[in-house]
């Protein structure tokens, strides 16, 4: 046919995305066991969020049990996912690796306690933001849809095998932004502030929310992304997109 | 045995070593990632002749001023809702084509006070004009409600067409059907996977065929 040129078969580097695959469904099977809901977005794509929580809402194959999956719809994903998250849920994103909405909804997962899942392609995401990538050779539908296909099985199959599914199982990447400081040990974390107050803000952690001392940094404002350690903030991160804590 | 060890049959029940299950489960993801990639070229040389004579026919209604209506359900409404979606830089922006399975007011009125097996005919009755064409995604063929859409689309004038897997089901060579393009496989995830590659090629076709006609669109 004559566009076969534009859209051969396709092939990923199956093996790479086959061994990603499995870690995300285990966590995704972690987090299912103890409660969680996952929370599916696709900007700009929303029909393959609707997917994924049909998907394990209601399960082609007979038998499986229904899991809480939901679709967040645009616009304002990032406010409805603060929402909506709970420490221990989990997020499943799709959309290519310079998508500045799902790189806003990765960082703030970790100041959420999410497990973010990133299903991607293109340019894959600078190291620090605590996804879990699922990179795909191109971002073409079929190869979407079956990599949370894939996805769906090995975490019905974890689920299955009652395996110890504790919480803590290997991250792929190590974010830097959740390090430990080499002179104090004392551990970075990421947190989103909740409110302000003089020279002090509550912020949430994946912990719950705290209050830091915010004196070494400029002003803050509400939805701001601070690394914190030990009370104290330490830094601003900077935004990447959606821009909802806009500084004068 | 559970109830997914069909889909796994060389995992045994209760491994004690998260680490072996790991491996076990991307070396099963490594062979379903092979079989889509093996049925999804396999299906786009099944379904060449109809992809393209479909293209062609529904092309001809695009530029006689047709619209296409896309409608599935479950996962396949969200196919539904892809094919009506595109992709950018396509051309693909300038073709009428919309979703029926993306209204929740309109589906579950017509749901609850029709039945499901109205909730897309009653809206090719609304919608649907004689040039226009539609669309169903089915992976099995087999959907009461898109059967009695597409029969509805053709009393109507309609161009309709069927994407469907597991041979084709009650679509197959179905008289109420102009083309249906089918995927040979068992597994409704791999039927979804290769349906999601029969349409990019039948919307990019459209598009060269939109454009060969250089009629309005």
């Amino acid at each position: 046919m004559n566009s076969g040129s534009r859209h051969e078969p396709l092939d990923p580097p199956a093996g790479h995305l086959a061994d990603l695959l499995a870690l995300s469904a285990l966590a995704l099977a972690s987090r299912f066991a103890d409660g969680a809901t996952l929370w599916c977005v696709a900007p700009g794509r929303s029909d393959h969020a609707l997917h994924v929580a049909v998907e394990f809402v209601h399960p082609a194959i007979v038998g499986k049990p229904a899991l809480p999956a939901v679709a967040v719809s645009e616009p304002n994903m990032t406010k409805s996912l603060r929402n909506f998250v709970r420490s221990g849920d989990a997020i499943l994103c799709v959309g290519p690796g310079d998508d500045t909405n799902i790189l806003d909804i990765t960082r703030r997962g970790l100041a959420w306690g999410a497990e973010t899942i990133w299903i991607g392609w293109g340019i894959r995401p600078p190291n620090g933001d605590g996804t879990r990538p699922l990179w795909l050779a191109s971002g073409q539908d079929s190869e979407i849809v079956r990599a949370y296909h894939l996805l769906w099985e090995l975490t019905h199959i974890c689920l299955e095998h009652q395996v110890s599914l504790s919480p803590q199982t290997p991250s792929p990447q190590t974010s830097s932004a959740e390090a430990s400081c080499q002179t104090c040990a004392d551990q970075l974390a990421v947190a989103e502030v909740v409110s302000v107050s003089g020279t002090g803000a509550s912020v949430r952690t994946s912990g719950g929310v705290e209050t830091v001392d915010t004196s070494l940094i400029e002003a803050v404002v509400i939805n701001d992304l601070v690394l914190t350690q030990a009370g104290v903030a330490l830094q601003i991160l900077d935004n990447v997109g959606t821009g909802e804590a806009q500084h004068e | 045995m559970n109830d997914t060890s069909f889909l796994y049959p060389f995992l045994e029940d209760h491994e004690p070593d998260p680490s072996q299950l790991l491996a076990d489960l991307a070396a099963s993801a490594k062979i379903k990632l092979d079989e889509s990639t093996q049925l999804i070229g396999q299906s786009l040389e099944e379904n060449t002749a109809t992809l393209t004579a479909a293209a062609g026919a529904i092309a001809r209604r695009l530029s006689l001023g047709g619209r296409i209506l896309t409608f599935g359900n479950g996962g396949s409404a969200c196919d539904a809702m892809a094919f009506a979606r595109g992709s950018v830089g396509t051309g693909w922006e300038q073709i009428s084509v919309r979703t029926l399975a993306a209204d929740p007011a309109i589906l579950s009125a017509l749901g609850n006070d029709l039945g499901a097996e109205q909730m897309f005919s009653r809206q090719v009755e609304a919608f649907g004009g004689r040039n226009d064409t539609a669309i169903a995604f089915s992976t099995s063929g087999q959907s009461l409600n898109l059967l009695t859409a597409l029969r509805v689309g053709r009393q109507r004038g309609l161009l309709t067409i069927a994407v469907t897997g597991y041979g084709g089901g009650a679509m197959a060579n179905n008289p109420d059907i102009d083309y249906c393009l089918i995927v040979n496989s068992q597994s409704v995830h791999r039927i979804q996977e290769a349906q999601a590659h029969l349409s990019l090629h039948l919307r990019t076709l459209i598009c060269d065929q939109a454009s060969n006609t250089g009629e309005r669109l």
